[in-house]
């Protein structure tokens, strides 16, 4: 018998509040994803699905296109990346590296801009989209969300790059090397844990971004997990056995990623966060 | 190996140049993204202009008197009358429901994932997930909150349907999301405090309450300041989850909803821009306040 006042059974409690408060959410749509229409309109409601069926998943990949909608945000957020950390690998380089004039007021920028109201940049992006005719394509989306991100990418690859002894550079720009010698085979090998934290934080901003994806790629074909999974709801008279199936499919893949990376994506949260 | 020639024409930039050829990529995607737009809503909003008449594509120059039929303009109050509150009610509940998820992941715990995944998953969620599962959550029929309001012995509440019980739920909703992200900044504040300042308080018999309130809350002070100014700057711009909650209705509307309703569902870009600047303006004087305080903190 374990003791009511041994410490180990807070240490239980304490870890159980904190687990259920960030899991029940996803837990109970895992367990609505599994009943059936019937089940879910009974009254009194059940807690656990009683004859689980994969019924929900069949519909959300066939009747609702969810496969194109995951598709369409994974290359939006693929690319929103991949552009977003080279551009502020370079900025953080030339920030914590080399003398700059106004320095703190660069970084002032970076904060200030990443606090700008998205909805304020809406109109105007929404207005350069269509004169540019780029209105549902991926590339209407992919740039804002890479811009979007910037400031936090690098924030966190300076306080990296900081990391990184100067010595190195030093040594092989002595042994020969450019600056950008030095930072192609030293700086970017070394930093690599940093791009990857960038990388995750660059994603996830993207992946879950809603109000400029639904402006700016609103046809059906074109639009991205959750702008696709909200309409569900106006399209079906009780949406919600398809929405938890959809919102279960759209949900696993991140959070795989990020359970496998917490201790990078935590360290990277309040590097951007605090130092900011 | 690089070529000697490529080498020696990086080599040979300058300091100041090669810094503005690394800063420059990035200075131009936030300049057409984010300055360039904010330039051009300014003078939009000096116009008038619908999409909807000959004003679409003949903008008429009116001066200040978008922002002036703002200011008379019931559903703008309304708006940020909302919005407002939404941040009155959310910023000091994730504080609060942060910190005690903070002290919590904090204590000694051998295994550290779970919790550390249980702070990560609410923040990793897309808000209009969010939205979408408090929705169901909060339905009157069969959402979850009211079959525990009714085996508990309580009536069955109309929670989306009644403006007021919507309000609550959205704030409910936003409480939850954010709390874990401040929960991870005053976990990071919370794990610098030096342990030997606990050891020497309870050596001289000072219980855990008087450690709490004289040691963790006031060492623990910057990091809750600038979660409290990152949490009122976004919950300034609510916009995903009172939407998913109401299915893109309107009827608690907070400025963010306003201002796309207004410029991309009416299409009226004068007004539409003015509203925004109005709020850009606010939201910039919260940065202000913000960078003034971290660079005070630097010093």
């Amino acid at each position: 018998m374990v003791k009511l006042n041994s410490p180990r059974i807070w240490l239980w409690i304490a870890a159980g509040i904190v687990v259920i408060n960030g899991f029940f959410p996803a837990v109970w749509i895992l367990l609505t994803s599994f009943k059936t229409e019937a089940e879910l309109t009974r009254i009194p409601i059940t807690w656990l699905p009683e004859n689980p069926t994969l019924q929900n998943y069949v519909q959300a990949l066939t009747r609702a296109p969810i496969g194109r909608y995951f598709l369409n945000s994974l290359v939006v957020a693929v690319g929103a990346t991949l552009l977003c950390v080279f551009v502020s690998a370079l900025a953080a380089y030339a920030l914590a590296r080399l003398r700059i004039p106004y320095k703190t007021l660069i970084f002032s920028l970076l904060v200030g801009v990443s606090m700008f109201p998205t909805v304020t940049l809406l109109l105007p992006l929404f207005e350069m989209v269509l004169a540019l005719g780029l209105r549902n394509t991926y590339i209407a989306l992919i740039l804002p969300h890479a811009a979007l991100s910037i400031p936090v990418a690098t924030l966190v690859l300076v306080s990296f790059f900081q990391g990184i002894p100067k010595d190195l550079e030093s040594a092989a720009m002595v042994d020969g090397c450019s600056r950008l010698g030095a930072l192609w085979r030293i700086v970017v090998p070394l930093s690599a844990p940093g791009v990857f934290t960038a990388s995750i934080l660059a994603f996830v901003n993207s992946w879950d971004e809603f109000l400029l994806s639904l402006t700016l790629l609103p046809s059906q074909a074109m639009r991205t997990l959750p702008v696709g999974i909200q309409f569900l709801q106006g399209e079906y008279t009780f949406p919600w056995p398809l929405i938890s199936a959809a919102l279960i499919i759209a949900l696993v893949p991140v959070a795989l990623v990020i359970a496998i990376f917490q201790e990078r994506v935590v360290g990277g949260l309040t590097q951007g966060g605090v130092k900011g | 190996m690089i070529q000697p020639k490529y080498r020696r024409s990086f080599g040979d930039l300058s300091e100041r140049a090669l810094a503005f050829w690394l800063l420059l990529p990035a200075a131009l995607l936030l300049g057409a993204v984010a300055l360039y737009p904010v330039a051009r809503l300014i003078y939009t909003s000096l116009f008038q202009r619908r999409l909807t008449d000959e004003t679409g594509s003949n903008p008429v120059f009116v001066g200040f008197a978008n922002f002036a039929q703002a200011l008379s303009d019931e559903r703008f109050w309304t708006a940020l009358w909302n919005t407002l509150l939404i941040v009155l009610v959310t910023v000091p509940g994730a504080l609060v429901v942060g910190l005690l998820l903070a002290l919590l992941a904090n204590l000694p715990f051998r295994v550290k994932w779970p919790v550390r995944l249980g702070l990560l998953l609410p923040w990793a969620l897309p808000l209009v997930f969010a939205g979408l599962i408090f929705r169901w959550f909060f339905d009157s029929q069969y959402g979850v909150v009211n079959d525990v309001i009714v085996r508990l012995g309580g009536e069955r509440l109309l929670w989306v349907t009644t403006p007021e019980l919507l309000f609550w739920a959205v704030c409910i909703s936003i409480i939850w999301k954010s709390s874990s992200f401040v929960a991870l900044i005053l976990l990071a504040g919370l794990q610098v405090i030096p342990k030997e300042l606990y050891e020497s308080a309870s050596v001289d018999g000072a219980n855990r309450w008087q450690s709490f309130w004289r040691i963790t809350l006031p060492l623990l002070t910057p990091a809750i300041l600038v979660a409290a100014i990152f949490r009122t700057i976004t919950a300034f711009q609510t916009f995903d989850i009172p939407f998913a909650m109401q299915n893109g209705g309107s009827s608690f509307e907070t400025l963010a909803m306003y201002v796309r309703t207004m410029s991309i569902e009416n299409l009226n870009f004068g007004y539409g821009s003015a509203l925004a600047v109005l709020m850009f303006l606010i939201s910039l004087a919260v940065t202000l306040i913000y960078l003034r305080y971290v660079r005070g903190a630097d010093d």
